[in-house]
């Protein structure tokens, strides 16, 4: 609890000072955790923080009506730290003020430049969970045919809801290719070559942006595994270009630059 | 009365797809209960409200509506003809089945004997054909969450409301009853046969759900507050997905969609969201509710007021589904409750 | 002169592949017309598709012609260092690279997506890499038609 309590008195003493005029954290909604908006230093009380707190908040950066409230300051785990990293490398943000927890730990308020220090200091080897990795080892081990069975099972369960964009910091396109309907390049239909369509669209936009952050798969409300894709993805990118993103807020795009000597082994 | 042990509902599902009944059960698939077609071996799960509804086995979520072929200059309509299985949903929410008789009021107006004053005339003859060929036996909540709300919204874990018959937990939760409420709910208990067997139980006490929000009250604040602020503070949270709208067994808002190749064309029904901005979008450019705010008023206002004014109910069975499923922490309950006691402080 | 001859196509029967080649204007694409003017020939199974640059091949043009039922994918264009527009070939590298194990991971392996750089003094290449694309994608057989890549028809 001793984090939730440095939490609330910085989150306090930002508001008090005018530093920040929304403080986004977690509160507690019965066994859940949602995000808290916090305007009024009084009200810092309900900021939680535990391993409950998984939601990626940076989302909420580019909503306009948390915008419209002015400069905010935000509780950052390293997966968020991470998330504000991309986004400042796009150009999303020029600035942040963030309220830095780690796994057990409280860091404090920093800036971005300070989040950047704070990453490349402590949590440089961030890594995917065993099981992820053991889950994709044992799709990788499968022929071409079973896996496309099984993503054919998975993606049949697909609504097409995109909780998986939305909870992406990393998909802010105001117009998403799915909603390009001049022409109609992604089935809107809830069904087949739509659903694949889209999940491959969907993980090959994160290629190099993705930071692992496992919003989207926490989002799904039907529990399709889309970090192993996330994670075949970025796998790739760090073999092929040594680039792990999320850590540099001046980082070029992975897929928009190139170097002369990549490699093209596979091309004739 | 009938009567089968509480581990056996798999074979009560064996006996009905003997019987030629497609039967739909929540089943558990890895983290999930998830409402499905079941297939022999697969364990029926009653522990959790699922997180999908049986809407998408009345009301499936791409449906073909139309189809063409194109041959040289010859541009021909084909005849569609609906999928509607003789279905068992066994096992479901009541929620789910009292949400079916919401959806009946949009779909198939006129039977649920409220009149549509602008002379809706409109049957939706996929979902009548479908909800002809489906018997709904849910079974009786006698377990609920912190998100279930059924009794805020006129419901009740034991409610009847769409159910052709009805399975109660027995006996301390050893066996289940299987009480038939009419003529689908009689035909299901014949052609379930020797499974079930003649015999008496107790039946065990359904959940207590708390009363979370005076649902009339949210109504009546809704007639009054199209504008009020309190809409962007209660929304700040909902990232703007179609979770909700998806999992609600209420929700029925669609899309159509032309889908075609050079020799042939469909046209879809698809499910659609008032949670995207793309809903309402213009081709101009406008969008009426440019902002998440005025989307979540459209959602709580199209379930607790819109629907009250035009069709005599709420559309909401309280199910609590969107509140597990929300990405953002979001819960229409909780929305509720704030309205509830904005209004309350108001009056004071 | 000579009458030159690449290898040439299968008699018509058994399985036809059909593959589609998305090339670049200035060079796979003036490659596969030398190929023609020098009589060249090469299996008919290609249906090719010119772009103005590798760089803009969007790799949902990739999913589309996997959508329509094509067994393989070519992807050609030119040799780095000889892009008409400087660059595009280099990001297009970087894109296919990812994108292939995007593929690969979710059932669409090597032998239905190929890639080269074909310049347009390269009419011989082209022919050759057509008629052993062809080959293997035959050896290959049909894309399965239950891929989840796949139009599947509408019930």
């Amino acid at each position: 609890m001793e984090i939730a309590e440095a939490l609330r008195a910085d989150a306090a003493r930002l508001l008090a000072e005018g530093r920040a005029k929304l403080v986004i954290g977690y509160q507690a909604r019965g066994p859940h955790r949602a995000p808290a908006f916090i305007s009024d230093p009084a009200k810092v009380n309900v900021l939680v923080y535990d391993n409950l707190c998984k939601q990626n908040l940076a989302v909420y950066l580019r909503k306009p009506e948390v915008r419209l409230k002015g400069p905010v300051a935000i509780v950052a785990t390293p997966a968020v730290m991470r998330s504000l990293m991309v986004l400042a490398a796009e150009s999303q943000l020029t600035e942040a003020t963030v309220l830095a927890v780690g796994k057990d730990a409280y860091h404090g308020v920093l800036d971005l430049a300070g989040a950047a220090a704070l990453l490349k200091e402590k949590y440089a080897d961030l890594a995917p969970e065993p099981e992820l990795l053991e889950a994709l080892a044992k799709l990788n081990a499968l022929s071409p045919e079973a896996r496309a069975r099984f993503w054919t099972g998975q993606f049949a369960k697909c609504t097409r809801c995109y909780a998986c964009r939305a909870a992406c910091p990393g998909c802010y396109c105001q117009r998403c290719i799915v909603e390009k309907n001049v022409p109609q390049w992604v089935s809107a239909a809830a069904a087949q070559h739509g659903n694949y369509a889209w999940h491959v669209i969907r993980a090959f936009h994160q290629a190099g942006r993705c930071t692992l952050c496992g919003a989207c798969e926490a989002a799904c409300p039907q529990g399709i595994p889309l970090m192993l894709l996330n994670l075949a993805l970025s796998e790739e990118v760090a073999k092929r270009f040594g680039e792990k993103p999320g850590y540099d807020p001046a980082a070029k795009p992975v897929v928009g630059s190139w170097k002369p000597d990549d490699d093209q082994g596979f091309i004739r | 009365m009938k009567v089968l042990d509480a581990n056996k509902l798999s074979d009560l599902a064996a006996a009905l797809a003997a019987a030629g009944y497609r039967v739909v059960a929540p089943v558990r698939d890895g983290r999930e209960i998830r409402v499905q077609e079941w297939k022999p071996g697969a364990a029926i799960d009653t522990s959790a409200v699922p997180v999908n509804s049986i809407k998408e086995f009345l009301f499936p979520r791409c449906e073909v509506i139309a189809r063409y072929r194109l041959e040289g200059d010859d541009f021909s309509p084909e005849p569609v003809a609906t999928d509607a299985p003789k279905t068992a949903a066994l096992a479901v929410r009541p929620c789910d089945a009292a949400a079916m008789v919401i959806l009946d009021k949009v779909f198939n107006p006129g039977t649920a004997g409220v009149p549509w004053p602008d002379g809706w005339e409109y049957k939706d003859d996929a979902w009548n054909a479908r909800r002809e060929a489906t018997t709904i036996v849910p079974v009786v909540c006698t377990a609920a969450d912190q998100d279930c709300f059924c009794t805020s919204v006129g419901g009740a874990p034991d409610a009847t409301a769409g159910a052709d018959a009805v399975l109660r937990s027995a006996d301390g939760g050893r066996k289940f009853i299987l009480q038939p409420l009419g003529p689908k709910g009689q035909a299901l208990v014949a052609a379930a046969g020797a499974v079930l067997a003649e015999g008496d139980a107790k039946a065990d006490p359904p959940a207590q759900v708390p009363v979370r929000f005076d649902a009339k009250a949210v109504t009546e604040w809704c007639g009054g507050n199209f504008e009020s602020p309190l809409w962007r503070e209660v929304s700040l949270a909902c990232i703007g997905c179609g979770a909700c709208a998806y999992c609600c067994p209420t929700c029925h808002c669609f899309d159509i969609q032309d889908e075609a190749t050079r020799t042939e064309s469909v046209r879809l029904r698809n499910w659609d969201t008032c949670g995207l901005s793309l809903f309402t979008l213009h081709s101009s450019g406008h969008n009426p509710r440019p902002d998440q705010a005025s989307r979540w008023r459209q959602r709580v206002m199209h379930k607790f007021s819109y629907f009250v004014e035009k069709f005599g109910s709420l559309a909401c069975t309280g199910c609590g589904r969107c509140a597990r499923l929300c990405p953002g922490g979001m819960a229409i309950a909780q929305v509720c409750k704030e309205i509830d006691e904005a209004r309350k402080a108001a009056v004071k | 002169m000579a009458h030159t001859e690449s290898k040439t196509t299968e008699p018509a029967t058994g399985f036809q592949p059909r593959i589609v080649a998305y090339v670049c204007n200035w060079c796979t694409y003036a490659g596969a017309d030398l190929a023609g003017t020098s009589r060249l020939r090469y299996p008919p199974n290609v249906r090719i598709i010119k772009l103005p640059c590798t760089g803009r091949i969007d790799p949902l043009f990739i999913l589309k012609a996997f959508e329509g039922g094509a067994d393989a994918v070519l992807v050609s264009g030119c040799h780095p260092g000889d892009c008409h527009y400087t660059s595009g070939n280099y990001h297009a590298r970087r894109r296919w690279a990812l994108f292939r194990r995007l593929l690969e991971v979710t059932g669409i392996d090597e032998r239905r997506l190929y890639f080269s750089w074909v310049s347009a003094a390269e009419g011989r290449k082209f022919a050759d890499l057509i008629a052993d694309v062809t080959e293997k994608v035959r050896a290959a057989g049909p894309f399965e038609p239950a891929n989840p890549a796949r139009r599947q028809p509408w019930k």
